[in-house]
């Protein structure tokens, strides 16, 4: 009973929250504190919402942004995994990278967007090239570590048993770095969002961050459309790293690593 | 299971050198054996550098301009022309909103890890703010703030504020009851507590907060500079690309390779002198 009770207590704070906080946000702007043409009203804000969202224009855009974040993860996971592992299995050959991955690694992606941009113009290209570029730096070495971290045990019985080739890469290499490499994913996934949704708003390619900025562009009476926008983004974020820590639970739960986490939730994951 | 919201594990990101201290315990190296070191980490950039040089030497096309022309660029543009001004403008920015950031992240998270109710209250919000692209924000920001510095700053700041504020608290939340009962036993008061225990224990996952941080800011300084503003880098490679002056683009893109080069090895600096005791105890314990 009383756990019972400490339960939908648990589950009555968040929403309690995000009452109060649409409720603060309606009274702010409603009252004046903030004017319309600094913050919309929340009515505002969720009405155009609704219009955006039930149309296909808004999921077009969605679309659009999804597009650029799948392909640019999806080429830089396989070319961290194949050249990571490859890497790593060599103490000179990772040695010799490990400069190259750092300096990388140090440039803000954002960077190279008006020379991509130059070079592809403002296409879907553009927008997974630069995805791409910049979450292989970061995920490739997850990888490598990964693949490091293999306990020295299990690669002496796989060599034992004669497992080699491609099939000890596929049966023991992967697993072992798994964990690490998911973790690697879901921040990826991450980046990626924030990546492609630059790229749209400043190299003008399709998508949210484009309709951000469009809304923007069009003055006060379209500041509701550009939160519409901005809560989407949000959304859509929230549903990727929440789709990636669910399907990191549920895919790793054999790992040490994970069973760590679900006997002792108080023990950091370290 | 509502309080999860410190289950966003960065703290398990590493960096190149963590895989090589993990894997080959330090001893004290002689000098030959630093110089094969160094030559081992420096022979493929190096590679690298004069392949680019020597294939690009020859180059024609509008894109790939030859790699002395770059550098020539940029040394006239930044090293003795007056571009200057926008790499300082585009400092003060970052150095701004990463030290008022990360102050509201440790602040907050310290905060969030003492009042439990809080904690659950703003856990859903924390973490939609968390996973929010900040980048989507800036039209919003240009429209509360205008199009001057503040904005800038202000964008920055909120960016930073997150990794940092969810590090500091899932730190704290580690830390070993044991620690809180012996401290009560010496009586220690709640501020001495504070400083000689929770920050000191949380401190290795601060600084990894602190370096997701770090990211988030040069990537929100650069994007910043982009839209509606009149100085910085981020500025000045946008108004090259539009003018088709792909030499200047690539000479910003080298300077801005420089200054995140720079500011990752100088958080590195201080992390490891600050956290010395840190990393002592841990290659005590993996040897």
């Amino acid at each position: 009973m009383n756990a019972l009770r400490r339960r939908s207590l648990d589950l009555l704070w968040p929403v309690l929250a995000i009452v109060v906080a649409l409720g603060l946000w309606q009274l702010l702007t409603a009252s004046g504190f903030f004017r319309p043409d600094q913050f919309p009203t929340m009515s505002a804000t969720m009405v155009a919402f609704t219009d955006e969202f039930t149309s296909a224009k808004g999921w077009l855009s969605v679309w659009a942004t999804l597009q650029g974040w799948f392909l640019g993860l999806l080429i830089a996971s396989v070319l961290a995994l194949v050249i990571g592992s490859a890497l790593a299995f060599n103490s000179f050959a990772f040695r010799s990278a490990a400069s190259v991955i750092e300096l990388f690694k140090a440039i803000p992606a954002i960077a190279i967007l008006p020379l991509v941009t130059l070079v592809l113009g403002s296409t879907l290209d553009m927008k997974v090239f630069l995805v791409a570029f910049g979450i292989f730096w970061p995920l490739i070495i997850q990888v490598i570590y990964g693949v490091r971290s293999m306990d020295p045990t299990v690669l002496d019985t796989a060599k034992a048993l004669g497992v080699h080739g491609a099939r000890r890469f596929l049966v023991v290499t992967i697993p072992s770095a798994a964990p690490y490499v998911a973790t690697g994913l879901r921040i990826a996934s991450a980046s990626a969002l924030i990546l492609a949704v630059v790229a749209e708003m400043i190299a003008g390619a399709d998508g949210i961050g484009r309709q951000i900025l469009m809304a923007q562009n069009g003055g006060m009476t379209s500041y509701p459309r550009m939160y519409a926008y901005i809560l989407m983004s949000g959304a859509l974020g929230l549903t990727l790293t929440g789709a990636f820590f669910l399907i990191e639970r549920k895919a790793m739960h054999w790992h040490e690593s994970q069973r760590n986490i679900t006997s002792n939730e108080e023990k950091p994951a370290r | 299971m509502s309080d999860t919201i410190a289950r966003v594990p960065q703290q398990i990101e590493p960096n190149t050198e963590q895989i090589l201290t993990r894997t080959t315990p330090r001893r004290r190296a002689s000098a030959g054996a630093l110089l094969r070191e160094l030559v081992v980490s420096l022979w493929l950039p190096v590679v690298l550098f004069a392949l680019w040089w020597f294939v690009s030497s020859t180059s024609t096309s509008p894109f790939f301009p030859p790699l002395s022309r770059i550098l020539e660029q940029w040394w006239s543009e930044f090293i003795i022309g007056d571009s200057v001004h926008h790499v300082f403008s585009s400092l003060q920015n970052f150095a701004l909103g990463y030290v008022l950031g990360a102050l509201i992240g440790i602040i907050g998270g310290t905060l969030l890890w003492r009042y439990r109710f809080l904690r659950q209250g703003t856990n859903p919000i924390v973490y939609f703010l968390y996973v929010l692209p900040a980048p989507a924000l800036l039209p919003a920001m240009i429209a509360l703030f205008g199009i001057g510095q503040t904005r800038q700053v202000a964008l920055i700041a909120f960016g930073a504020v997150w990794p940092t504020l969810l590090n500091t608290l899932d730190g704290m939340r580690g830390i070993d009851q044991v620690k809180f009962d012996t401290a009560k036993a010496m009586r220690l008061g709640p501020t001495r507590t504070l400083f000689s225990l929770v920050f000191r224990g949380a401190s290795p996952q601060i600084a990894a907060g602190l370096r997701a941080s770090l990211q988030v800011a040069l990537i929100l300084m650069v994007v910043t500079e982009m839209v509606a503003a009149k100085e910085g880098i981020g500025y000045f490679i946008l108004q090259a690309q539009i003018v088709f002056s792909s030499v200047k683009v690539w000479a910003g893109i080298i300077m801005l390779v420089i200054i995140g080069t720079l500011l990752n090895y100088l958080f590195v600096f201080i992390e490891h002198r600050v956290l010395s005791w840190y990393y002592r105890s841990r290659a005590l314990g993996n040897s």
